[in-house]
């Protein structure tokens, strides 16, 4: 049997006579479960392409045997751990190999989940009814009545009922193959091996997820003999724990995932890296507004909008080799509900990303003109929807200049309510000269490169943005 | 040797018996019993196999439990030798030495800058450092991370996983950083904590993985704006046991972009995880993001569990028994972290060099410091800015050295002090004992501290100076 060590080396340094036997209990059933896996293994021919992952519990050194490749998991996190390993490594055999705390207690969300994800990963399942390594405690497979160090007096309703995990499992959509076997007589034994090698099959052939339950004795803790043992699991856990095959789906082999790709050009195409280089429009800097920095905010309710201008303002700076940033700010509601940006254009770099004073407020509505109208600076901008407020609030310092322009009228009138936010950007533009006009239709443009449809229509919607501001002679 | 077609008989070595009797149960033809007298070299009895009566059925070498218990006899051996060494010791493992597959670095061709979010950036970030497999659960404000990651990752023939949980999340990443893969993470504060398990697990087996925070208002559910909470859990709370994972707070989307990229570069060289806070408001906020002129193609280092046969005899493992074993991989680890403090305490400073009032902050905050400290200088006022990059390793040498010409010292942060904690603990550690004066702005619970009220509190510290 080559797939296990020939010494336990990582036993005790292989020393003595702990080299070659495990560290298991006498008659302990995870020695059994170990013989059938290697074999498995070795008559798969798979043992240079298998990650064995162990659990925590008794078998947590399930690595000292198998010369395979091994992964020690944290109590409960195998099958997560195996996922991790099969979908990074699609080719790889991943077994997974858990107790009951480990796989029906601590881990049943990761249990469960990788389950039902059906990715093909063998999962074998060492069902003692009890836990072993931490000395005898209940587990949620523990038999009704069966006196544990946590249930001295019989587990009761109180503690709830067994659990049966390969009924649970083969209930679930991902698996395909899921039984559950004993360990206690020669037939069963036979049944066993068979088992646990069909579920690494069903894994080597790509066909999917598969979950062997093996009953399995812990003299130590049941306080028996092996051969009680044997008898204690055959008469009293079968009832509960019935054999047999639970699910063996017909599925054709599917599991098949490509190498990753590290081609330059797909990565730039895939994040959408352009070559080529934007024309610029602006002469310099907008310092008449400020001369390093302007900070910008537009406020509205989520469908305004607001956050596709400050974005498009954004890019429109960035394409004329300033540094500019965009902070969104939303209500917790999904739609509708406040939706403010911030928005800063900087001659080199944005120091502070915030806008609690802008420069220039473009608002959307009349709660937003009321709350941030205020803390527009000495001599700022304020353009706001007409169509939607209807009466400029007080406390706007006198300096500053106030432009309303209806948005939303012009943009029904032009078909598409959805375009106010690009009038708001022709008349920011008219109101403040922030940008040449090109700078920000090279923006609107750039945005809509997959819609070019949609460019004609919002190209209007600038111009009369502009048009209704220069209307007002501001 | 004529006789190669017949059933071989079970053999047994006492000394490999543990007396367990599940063999007997299992002869039915009665040929197994136990020995009389218990075996000295392991305190078992054993069991005696009558050869004579056996048939060869093989069913009590399918009920013995050890690998090396009952087995069949082997056809070439001399039946008489019991010298275990010779009958089934000594097979060196055919598995090969791993061997390095370096990474490859690839040309990039030169593009125009993007306009994107951080947490896209950071995204970039991942995938241009040959991360091709990302798992993770959503979470505001971090989740536009992993929604990019499930759009583009396809296209790459790489893998994005949402997971069930930040636990399972972890462990996805435990699996495959373990295979020697790039992984990687996006959450924000409570999944962070809930991902602490793992990261511990990770920091013992010595397995590489990005975890890009993007730190929101707590304790609890708290909210979802930014703020700093997650210092301290980073510094100095990952998990359970001697842990420490270098900790990276960019402050723009291009950072979130050039510090991930690091940050892959970090965890592979170290072998250790490697966190990315950033705060909410960072995350979300979009800026200039310029690509870099390379990217990676990732190879496999020699400790990985690839499952193929060169990385057979590797194990990912976090337990040492033995405390003096234990002991030993801690000494290991302190060392590990030890030259990550001397080679990768990283920060930048702006208008340092002659400052008097040094403001120390990190992320957003230290942006709106930065606007402030520009503020000061226009009105005259010496203050400068030290901006952290790592915070663990806190880079306390270069801290020092900026001390000597600093009257007051400034932290501005979202959070209930756990930067100054840094801070002060970093100084502490160093022998610096005279410290300038230290205050601070700070706001929490969502709030982050504004430049008009660090220049407030700039000029009001002045104000009483002058008195
Ligand atoms: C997070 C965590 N909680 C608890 C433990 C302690 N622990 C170790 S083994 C174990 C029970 C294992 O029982 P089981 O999975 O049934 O395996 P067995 O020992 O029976 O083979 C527990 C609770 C742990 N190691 N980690
Ligand atoms: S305690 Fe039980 S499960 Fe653990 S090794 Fe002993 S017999 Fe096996
Ligand atoms: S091989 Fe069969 S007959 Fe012989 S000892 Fe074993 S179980 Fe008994
Ligand atoms: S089953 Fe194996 S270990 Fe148990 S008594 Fe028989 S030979 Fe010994």
């Amino acid at each position: 049997m080559s797939v296990f060590y020939d010494k336990f080396n990582r036993h005790a340094e292989g020393a003595g006579l702990k080299g070659n036997s495990t560290h298991y209990c006498p008659g302990c059933g995870h020695g059994l479960a170990h013989k059938y896996l290697a074999e498995a293994i070795e008559e798969l021919g798979i043992q240079d392409s298998t990650v064995l992952v162990s659990p925590v519990g008794c078998s947590v050194f399930a690595y000292y045997y198998f010369d395979v490749g091994n992964t020690q998991a944290a109590h409960g996190r195998a099958p997560a751990v195996a996922l991790g390993h099969k979908l990074s490594n699609p080719e790889a055999t991943v077994i997974s190999y858990q107790g009951d705390g480990d796989l029906a207690s601590i881990g049943l969300a990761e249990t469960v989940s990788a389950a039902q994800l059906g990715a093909p990963i063998t999962v074998i399942f060492i069902n003692n009814a009890i836990y072993g390594m931490t000395g005898g405690q209940m587990a949620p497979t523990t038999l009704m009545g069966q006196q544990t160090a946590t249930s001295p007096d019989g587990r009761s309703m109180f503690n709830g009922q067994p659990m049966r995990m390969a009924e649970l499992i083969a209930g679930l959509e991902g698996p395909v193959y899921v039984d559950r076997v004993a360990l206690f007589d020669a037939k069963n034994r036979r049944l066993a091996k068979k088992a646990i090698k069909k579920a690494v099959q069903m894994q080597v052939e790509g066909r999917g997820y598969a979950f062997v339950e093996v009953l399995a004795e812990c003299p130590t803790h049941l306080r028996m003999e092996p051969a009680d043992a044997e008898k204690w699991v055959k008469e009293n856990m079968t009832p509960i724990f019935p054999l047999g095959v639970k699910k063996d789906l017909t599925v054709e082999p599917w599991w098949k995932r490509p190498a990753p790709d590290f081609e330059p050009a797909h990565m730039l195409k895939a994040v959408g890296a352009s070559q080529e280089a934007t024309n610029r429009h602006a002469e310099a800097f907008p310092t008449h507004i400020n001369p390093l920095d302007i900070s910008l905010k537009l406020a509205g309710s989520g469908g305004d909008g607001a956050q596709t201008a400050a974005m498009l303002i954004a890019r429109a700076a960035i394409n004329e080799g300033f540094d500019a940033t965009h902070i969104p700010s939303y209500g917790p509601e999904s739609r509708g509900g406040t939706s403010y940006a911030d928005v800063h254009v900087a001659k080199d770099e944005v120091l502070n990303p915030a806008s609690p004073h802008p420069d220039i407020l473009i608002a959307f509505n009349a709660p937003s003109l009321a709350k941030f109208g205020p803390t527009v600076v000495k001599g700022g901008t304020i353009v706001y929807d007409s169509s939607i407020v209807k009466e400029v609030p007080a406390g706007i310092d006198p300096s500053v200049k106030v432009v309303g322009v209806p948005f939303t009228e012009i943009a029904v009138d032009l078909g598409k309510a959805v375009v106010k936010n690009i009038v708001a950007l022709g008349a920011l533009q008219a109101a403040t000269q922030l940008f040449p006009k090109d700078t920000l239709l090279a923006a609107v443009r750039q945005a809509l490169k997959d819609k070019c449809a949609l460019i004609p229509l919002n190209e209007e919607a600038f111009a009369w943005g502009v048009k209704a501001v220069e209307a007002l002679g501001k | 040797m004529a006789q190669l077609k017949e059933r071989p008989k079970p053999f047994l070595l006492p000394d490999y018996c543990k007396g367990c009797g599940r063999c007997i149960s299992a002869c039915a033809k009665g040929c197994i019993t136990f020995d009389k007298e218990i075996d000295a070299a392991t305190g078992y009895v054993p069991v005696v196999i009558d050869l004579e009566a056996c048939n060869a059925c093989g069913l009590c070498m399918d009920a013995c439990p050890e690998p090396y218990g009952l087995r069949e006899t082997p056809a070439d051996v001399d039946f008489e030798l019991q010298d275990p060494a010779k009958l089934f010791g000594g097979k060196k493992s055919t598995a090969p030495t791993p061997v390095d597959i370096p990474n490859q670095r690839i040309p990039l061709p030169k593009s125009e800058p993007l306009v994107i979010k951080g947490n896209y950036a950071s995204a970039i970030g991942a995938l241009l450092a040959g991360c091709r497999h990302v798992f993770g659960y959503p979470i505001t404000p971090s989740t536009e991370g992993a929604e990019l990651m499930a759009k583009l990752l396809p296209k790459l023939d790489g893998t994005f996983l949402q997971a069930v949980s930040e636990v399972a999340t972890v462990n996805h990443m435990y699996g495959s950083g373990g295979a020697g893969y790039p992984c990687m993470t996006f959450t924000s504060s409570p999944g962070f904590s809930l991902m602490l398990e793992g990261v511990s697990y990770m920091v013992g087996a010595e397995i590489p993985g990005v975890f890009v925070n993007v730190m929101r208002g707590g304790p609890g559910l708290g909210n979802i704006a930014p703020e700093q909470s997650d210092v301290k859990l980073a510094c100095r709370g990952l998990g359970h046991g001697n842990t420490h994972a270098i900790t990276l707070m960019p402050s723009t989307p291009q950072e979130m972009l050039d510090l991930t990229m690091l940050a892959f570069e970090l965890t592979f060289k170290y072998r250790n995880p490697v966190v990315i806070l950033g705060d909410g408001y960072l995350g979300q906020m979009t800026g200039k993001v310029t690509l870099p002129d390379f990217m990676i193609k990732p190879g496999i280092p020699t400790w990985a569990v690839n499952g193929d046969a060169m990385h057979r005899g590797n194990l990912i493992s976090s337990i040492y028994l033995s405390e003096q074993d234990l002991e030993a991989h801690n000494v290991y680890l302190n060392d590990k972290y030890r030259r990550m403090i001397e080679a990768e305490s990283r920060c930048e400073t702006f208008m340092a060099d002659d400052a008097e009032i040094l403001i120390i902050a990190a992320n957003t905050p230290a942006r709106a410091s930065k606007g402030a400290v520009q503020d000061l200088r226009q009105k005259g006022i010496k203050a400068g800015l030290f901006r952290p990059i790592t915070v663990w390793p806190f880079p306390v040498k270069q801290l020092a050295k900026e001390l000597a010409h600093v009257k007051q010292v400034v932290v501005v942060e979202a959070s209930n002090g756990q930067l100054e904690d840094e801070v002060r603990l970093a100084l502490s550690n160093h022998g610096v004992t005279q410290l300038p004066a230290f205050s601070h702005v700070r706001h929490f619970g969502g709030m982050l501290p504004q430049q008009t009220e660090v220049l407030a509190h700039i000029q009001a510290l002045l104000a009483k100076e002058a008195k």
